[in-house]
């Protein structure tokens, strides 16, 4: 299957500029989101209540949309690791400033971790398949893992994305991390994954696989890359997250240093980044080349050790068809 | 490939495993009374977190009430079951809540002070890390996946796992899932106006809205070649599965309950059976006027003229949120294995639009072959499930 359109807003320059991976550079303490004119993308009256994780969802996922002038994708499905926890807050904090009076429901019905998903079907009057993962750093990697379901079960275009609000000050704890190094971003990143390719140039999306709680990271992935008939050599560029160093100490021995890209310097650290991270791998895999890296990159794997004991992969691959 | 139910686990307001909450059902016994401390019917179950955490020996950590409440029904649904390196195995739990409880307790107080560096509210409230717990206390790793879909989700986790069954991606999955009842749904549900002073009556012409419930509900579900490797007894199949978006507004259902009908009708082409072989409706039933409403407007579209015994099986345990579909997922397998239509509670007068009269008794049929039940959740997201009898 085929990643046909791919969209995100981030604190790089990477939304409706094809080719982003060569112009984006290392982040730094004074980086700030670029948020986009929405107005193109979200009527007023809705926007105005909206906040940045629905704004940055919808959006992205209407860009994909007009990217490959789709009308209706067969399936919906966004993962998120804190969904709308900005309204969740704001409804806390009414509770606890109405002590026991009326309380206006507007936050409270739009807390859900599923507002995104359902923001999405109702301005396009979608009624397919709609699902809401929250699987804290595999958010994302679970979205596309049921994309790919849903291909296999007959569907033609699907909406696959992540979004998470900003979380800035928190995401040491709210992650388990304990690494201060770590530069705290946030985000949303949509696809379209396309039985059939639309362009000559398409990426493929060969696999994408979640584990949990896991003790031995090289055998699985190991595992994984036998199952996808792919061996070490085949993969050009990994692009890694990682909170503790014993995730690099694993991949060196694995992999040759100068493929290792830990790509948090550019996505920054929030729980769905590897959204980010297969966009720029798109993005590279188009273009063949990327200055920093090696020559014909054709084959990448993206390998989301955010938090220590649960692993993301994705293997994308340069279409030879 | 056929998907089968082989255990099942519950707790409830009406009883803390399958037995007593069979019971309940049989003797029509609710478990919603008037809660003193909060003023509201709320469907509690009757177990501290404290008992809970001293029951299975766990670390005295602040768990949630939603790892506490699903640990319950997922060791009872576990069972015996061993972990087998040649059978994958996965573990997917549905929460809306996620650690609501314990995000309440520590929000007010790391609001209230800058410098605290205690537990940060948005680590406790974590959908993923309260699925996690669960997973590590059974001593499973792999796919872990948390489905959040408001009021769906319970039911959404189930069909996930039968997806991935049927994918080849695993063998055996424990799918469901957990709420517990938390102030800030008490307070949003209380604000929406859909929350019944009394006890709800689900279809009833004077319906006034919902009760909380608190609780969880797992189902062990395997293929045919996990089975010859466990030795689990099958209890019926899982054969039909659909989720569809109503795209009416973000609370409200429709009028027309376009949302539910595709989800009804498209999970009896997956199950590939005609709408007239449906035996018994669980259907999501709030008790909420615009719920029951939508919903019996979609049964009608489904099923036209004939419509099946139905009931809503609220009126006992309360709306468990994201447990909901998983309880009533357990009740429906409970329903194929005896044979039997459960009741619905409180019902008096049919509804004036529709003439609707749910079942109110526990009455055996002894063709049950096939169980629809239905959930629906925020987001016009709409999921139907069917049980089937092995022939």
């Amino acid at each position: 299957m085929y990643i046909t359109a791919s969209s995100t807003i981030s604190f790089q320059p990477t939304f409706r500029n094809k080719g982003f991976s060569d112009e984006i550079s290392e982040l730094n303490d004074e980086s700030e989101i670029l948020h986009p004119d929405y107005t193109d993308f979200i009527p007023k009256m809705k926007r105005r209540r909206m906040t940045d994780v629905l704004k940055m969802g919808i959006t992205c996922a209407m860009d994909c949309l007009k990217q490959i002038d789709l009308e209706q994708p067969d399936s919906i499905i966004v993962g998120t690791s804190m969904g709308c926890n900005i309204f969740t807050k704001r409804f806390l904090d009414k509770i606890n400033s109405s002590k026991g009076g009326l309380l206006s429901p507007t936050s409270f019905i739009v807390s859900t971790h599923n507002t995104i998903a359902g923001q999405i079907s109702l301005l396009l009057s979608n009624h397919n398949y709609n699902m809401t993962h929250t699987q804290n750093s595999l958010s994302f990697e679970q979205a596309l893992m049921d994309g790919m379901l849903c291909i296999l079960e007959g569907g033609e275009n699907i909406l696959v994305g992540s979004s998470d609000e900003n979380e800035r000050e928190l995401y040491n704890m709210v992650t388990r991390l304990n690494n201060k190094t770590l530069l705290s971003t946030y985000g949303a990143s949509f696809f379209i994954l396309s039985k059939e390719k639309k362009e000559k140039d398409n990426i493929k999306l060969v696999e994408a696989e979640s584990f949990g709680l896991v003790e031995d990271r090289p055998k699985i992935l190991t595992q994984f890359l036998n199952s996808n008939k792919t061996s070490v050599n085949d993969i050009d560029l990994v692009l890694y997250s990682n909170s503790v160093p014993e995730t690099v100490n694993e991949l060196i021995d694995i992999f040759p240093s100068k493929k290792l890209y830990d790509f948090q310097k550019i996505t920054g650290t929030y729980l769905t980044n590897s959204g980010f991270a297969m966009n720029y791998g798109v993005d590279i895999l188009t273009k063949g080349n990327h200055p920093s890296f090696e020559k014909n990159i054709n084959r990448v794997l993206i390998y989301n050790n955010l938090i220590p004991e649960n692993l993301g992969l994705i293997l994308i691959e340069k279409n030879s068809d | 490939m056929k998907i089968f139910v082989t255990r099942i686990g519950v707790v409830s307001a009406i009883g803390l495993n399958v037995e007593e909450n069979l019971a309940s059902l049989i003797s029509r016994q609710t478990g919603i009374k008037k809660s003193s401390q909060h003023n509201l019917m709320l469907g509690e179950v009757k177990l501290s977190d404290q008992s809970i955490i001293e029951k299975y020996n766990l670390p005295q950590k602040d768990y949630s009430r939603t790892t506490l409440l699903g640990l319950l029904a997922a060791k009872e649904a576990w069972g015996k079951n061993e972990i087998n390196s040649t059978i994958k195995t996965g573990f997917i739990s549905a929460t809306s809540a996620g650690g609501m409880d314990k995000m309440e307790k520590y929000y007010t107080q790391f609001s209230q002070n800058e410098n605290n560096s205690g537990t940060h509210p948005s680590l406790v409230f974590d959908n993923g890390g309260t699925t996690e717990v669960i997973a590590k206390e059974l001593g499973l790793s792999g796919y872990i996946g948390t489905i959040s879909t408001a009021c769906s989700s319970g039911a959404n986790a189930i069909m996930h796992g039968a997806r991935l069954i049927s994918a080849g991606k695993l063998d055996r999955v424990l799918v469901g899932g957990s709420d517990p009842i938390v102030q800030y749904n008490r307070k949003g549900f209380s604000s929406l106006n859909i929350y019944d002073e009394e006890l709800c009556k689900p279809f009833d012409d004077s319906r006034k809205g919902l009760n909380l419930g608190e609780g969880g509900g797992f189902l062990l579900l395997e293929n045919e070649e996990s089975i010859s490797k466990t030795g689990n007894t099958p209890l019926c199949i899982l054969s039909g599965w659909n989720n569809s978006t109503d795209a009416f507004h973000q609370t409200a259902s429709s009028a027309n309950g376009k949302g539910a009908t595709l989800s009804m009708q498209r999970a009896l082409e997956k199950a590939k059976i005609s709408h007239d072989k449906i035996s018994y409706i669980n259907a999501h039933g709030t008790g909420t006027s615009n719920n029951d409403l939508s919903e019996s407007t979609a049964i009608q579209n489904v099923f036209g003229e004939k419509i099946p015994p139905f009931s809503s099986t609220k009126g006992f345990t309360g709306h468990t949120l994201a447990a909901a579909g998983a309880i009533e997922a357990v009740f429906s397998v409970q329903a194929i294995l005896s044979n039997a239509i459960l009741p619905s509670l409180n019902f008096s007068t049919a509804m004036s639009e529709t003439g609707f009269i749910p079942e109110t008794t526990f009455r055996i049929d002894a063709n049950l072959e096939h169980v629809l039940s239905n959930s629906f959740g925020f987001g016009g997201n709409c999921t139907s499930l069917i049980f089937s009898k092995i022939q």
